[in-house]
């Protein structure tokens, strides 16, 4: 290769290096605007994922209060049917019982009246005629009329006192199905509770009631509704008390007690205390026994909705309050407010 | 018989250049005449010297080509600010050259002009159309579909649009001794001529999916409702936006899972516009893309064996590849593999020729119409029976 050859060459790897040298730094200032760029496409790209996130786990959650709202509506709407029915039932039945124990109500009173005349005219016979025929003495001879004479009034107390149940019975139950007739009515709490412990007398038998009952107002609400609601907290108490008892039993144990305490505050809210001496709930779960299908009882016991409903009715449908307090092994309290123009 | 031979400098000084590359090809050619060409060079060049240069060499030949981000060739292999001739020189393949002017303002003009042109001196149906038109001023797609109205749609086009080192202000195209804006040169092959090509981007969507709410042709105005250039810079940051939104091309969903790519290639500040290389439509779901470099060279590499494993012949005689700007810039220093892997499937001594462009134009599959892509390495093999 020449001089001249080689000269030739140098300048042209000077050319080339120069040329190099400014894409050089052409490059490395694109590589850092590069890196800047993919740096903040990867931060928006995180955050939004993370926001996209969030609002998929919110989706998810509102659908999974959605399915809960539906099945509880589905529920009700069950319930609601079956109470309609049942309160239809209940006023037949309540009505067909009516009549023939009016009858029989009714004619007790005579019927004692014309048997202490019977018992005036048997002692009138005595009287004046001591000496019946023999055949009479031999007729007569199996009838203890003194006893009869002393058991009959006792009888008739009986039949008055069961009349009277009856009565009763058949008054809780039209008030009962009355209650249950759509829409908003003025209300007696006192009259409705006392209707409910009538109908669930079997379940409370070996549960002592004790009433304390304040003045209330009539408080206008949807009855039949908050008649559930209160059954459901009452049989709340019942099956707390039984589960109890199953726990306790062959020990000695405190009598069984639900307290029913109501008042009228200043704020014009009307006050419904229950409080039973049953099972009790623990803390871990006491946040959620209002939720929807959450249950502490054997499978098959019970669904779950009860106090879910009760929640429903009271706070979303009157705008009232539930809360509750309780104490594993001694019992659990639900204090109910609702304003007494709901 | 079918040659190619192939010249590559990367002297800046364009004489020096391009009297080195013809040397080179000169020396290839060994007395064969050579019919046509295709010359890559970077934009600072003195191109009107080069063109003039070729014709005094070789007078009359049918040469087309333009301006790069990057050239490749089996000599010198991955370059910028170089220039690349592949010139061929065949008796059984006929090689005509056309030009369509005005791209922008009639590309059914343009396209119409230069398939022409070319179709008038052909005596038998094109095979293949190389083509190497402008990006900047007209849409992608629009000319694509021009040429394939006029061509016929099962002849493939290959090829990529002219592009100017990243500074998207004006690229030009070569037809004979001309240098070119807003221009269409095509090279039409007939004759006993063999080819296959593969296509593939390595591409992947990053960003959740967004709607295009506001689009008219390769304009997009607004994308979840929100101004398409507000949009990107959320993404990219205000401030490294400008240099680099171009890389970050739109992945166009037109199913769930599959999707095509558009690179934007320019945006209006003042309405908050953004446009793109080709059309997009109003309501497509899309998605911001960004890819690694291992993703873009395997890419590369499922290209380059889709050409091979099609080839219909034995021996290709030349090798052109065209890949697109954005993979360039992302891979960086290792640019230089895309070149390098195809020698790891072909013959070391097989002419190759390429550049990086502003969009890429080939059939996805063989013997399907041609698609215009970006962010893709497409890979043709050219040889005769």
């Amino acid at each position: 290769m020449g001089d001249r050859q080689q000269i030739e060459e140098f300048e042209k790897t000077i050319r080339i290096l120069r040329k190099k040298l400014a894409r050089s730094e052409k490059d490395r200032k694109q590589i850092e605007s590069d890196v800047a760029a993919k740096e903040a496409l990867l931060k928006t790209v995180i955050h939004k994922l993370k926001t996209s996130k969030t609002t998929l786990e919110q989706r998810t959650q509102d659908l999974q209060d959605a399915l809960d709202t539906m099945q509880l509506m589905q529920v009700q709407l069950v319930q609601s049917a079956k109470m309609s029915v049942l309160g239809q039932t209940t006023a037949g039945i309540a009505h067909e019982i009516n009549n023939p124990i009016g009858f029989i109500y009714s004619n007790l009173d005579h019927l004692d009246e014309y048997i202490q005349d019977l018992f005036k005219l048997i002692h009138l016979y005595h009287h004046y005629l001591p000496s019946p025929p023999t055949q009479f003495y031999v007729d007569s001879e199996d009838i203890d009329i003194e006893l009869i004479e002393e058991d009959i009034p006792q009888i008739l107390q009986s039949m008055n006192r069961g009349t009277q149940r009856i009565r009763d019975i058949v008054l809780a139950l039209r008030n009962f199905s009355r209650l249950h007739e759509a829409g908003y009515k003025a209300v007696d709490i006192h009259k409705s509770i006392d209707n409910i412990l009538m109908l669930l007398q079997q379940k409370l038998s070996g549960i002592e009631v004790v009433k304390n009952y304040g003045e209330l107002p009539l408080l206008h609400c949807s009855a039949g509704d908050l008649n559930q609601a209160l059954i459901n907290i009452l049989n709340n108490a019942i099956n707390a008390i039984a589960i109890k008892n199953g726990q306790t039993e062959g020990q000695l144990s405190d009598p069984s007690v639900i307290t029913i305490t109501t008042q009228y505050q200043s704020n014009q809210q009307v006050v419904v205390n229950f409080k039973d001496n049953g099972t009790g709930i623990s803390p871990e779960i006491i946040d959620k026994v209002f939720d929807p299908f959450f249950t502490t009882q054997e499978i098959g016991q019970g669904i779950g909705l009860g106090l879910t409903i009760a929640r429903q009715i009271i706070v979303d449908q009157h705008g009232g309050h539930i809360d509750i307090q309780s104490e594993l092994g001694r019992g659990t309290e639900f204090l109910i407010r609702l304003s007494s123009q709901c | 018989m079918f040659k190619s031979v192939i010249g590559h400098s990367n002297d800046p000084d364009s004489l020096m250049a391009i009297t080195e590359v013809i040397n080179e090809c000169t020396r290839s050619l060994a007395g064969i005449k050579p019919q046509a060409g295709i010359l890559f060079t970077a934009v600072d060049f003195d191109h009107s010297l080069i063109l003039q240069k070729i014709q005094d060499t070789f007078p009359g030949i049918a040469l087309i080509g333009g301006t790069t981000n990057g050239e490749i060739s089996s000599i010198l292999e991955f370059q910028q600010d170089s220039l690349t001739l592949m010139l061929f020189a065949s008796d059984t393949v006929e090689i005509q050259p056309g030009l369509g002017l005005n791209a922008s303002k009639d590309p059914e003009q343009a396209a119409q002009q230069a398939i022409s042109q070319a179709m008038a001196h052909s005596t038998a149906q094109p095979k293949l159309c190389l083509t190497f038109p402008e990006s900047l001023t007209s849409s992608g797609v629009v000319i694509l579909e021009s040429l394939k109205r006029n061509l016929g749609e099962n002849i493939p086009i290959i090829g990529g649009m002219t592009a100017d080192d990243y500074a998207f202000e004006k690229t030009y195209q070569f037809f004979q001794d001309q240098v070119l804006s807003d221009a269409i040169p095509v090279l039409l092959f007939s004759g006993d001529l063999l080819i296959s090509h593969g296509v593939a981007s390595g591409w992947t969507p990053i960003s959740p999916k967004s709607r295009i709410t506001k689009a008219k042709d390769n304009v997009v105005y607004e994308i979840e409702n929100q101004r398409a250039l507000d949009f990107y810079q959320q993404y990219l940051g205000p401030e490294t936006f400008a240099a680099n939104y171009a890389i970050h091309a739109l992945a166009i969903f037109d199913s769930q899972d599959r999707y095509y790519m558009r690179a934007p290639n320019s945006y209006d500040p003042d309405i908050g516009s953004v446009t793109f290389f080709a059309d997009i439509p109003e309501q497509a779901i899309v998605q911001i893309t960004d890819a690694s470099r291992e993703d873009i060279l395997k890419a590369s590499e499922t290209s380059l064996q889709e050409a091979i494993t099609h080839y219909p012949g034995t021996n290709p005689a030349s090798l052109l590849l065209v890949s697109c700007a954005a993979r360039r810039r992302i891979l960086g220093t290792l640019t230089s593999q895309e070149y390098q892997l195809a020698t790891t499937y072909l013959p070391q001594k097989l002419p190759c020729c390429g550049f990086y462009a502003y969009g890429e134009i080939a059939p996805l599959q063989q013997h399907s119409q041609s698609k215009f892509h970006n962010k893709t390495f497409v890979t043709l093999l050219l040889g005769d029976t």
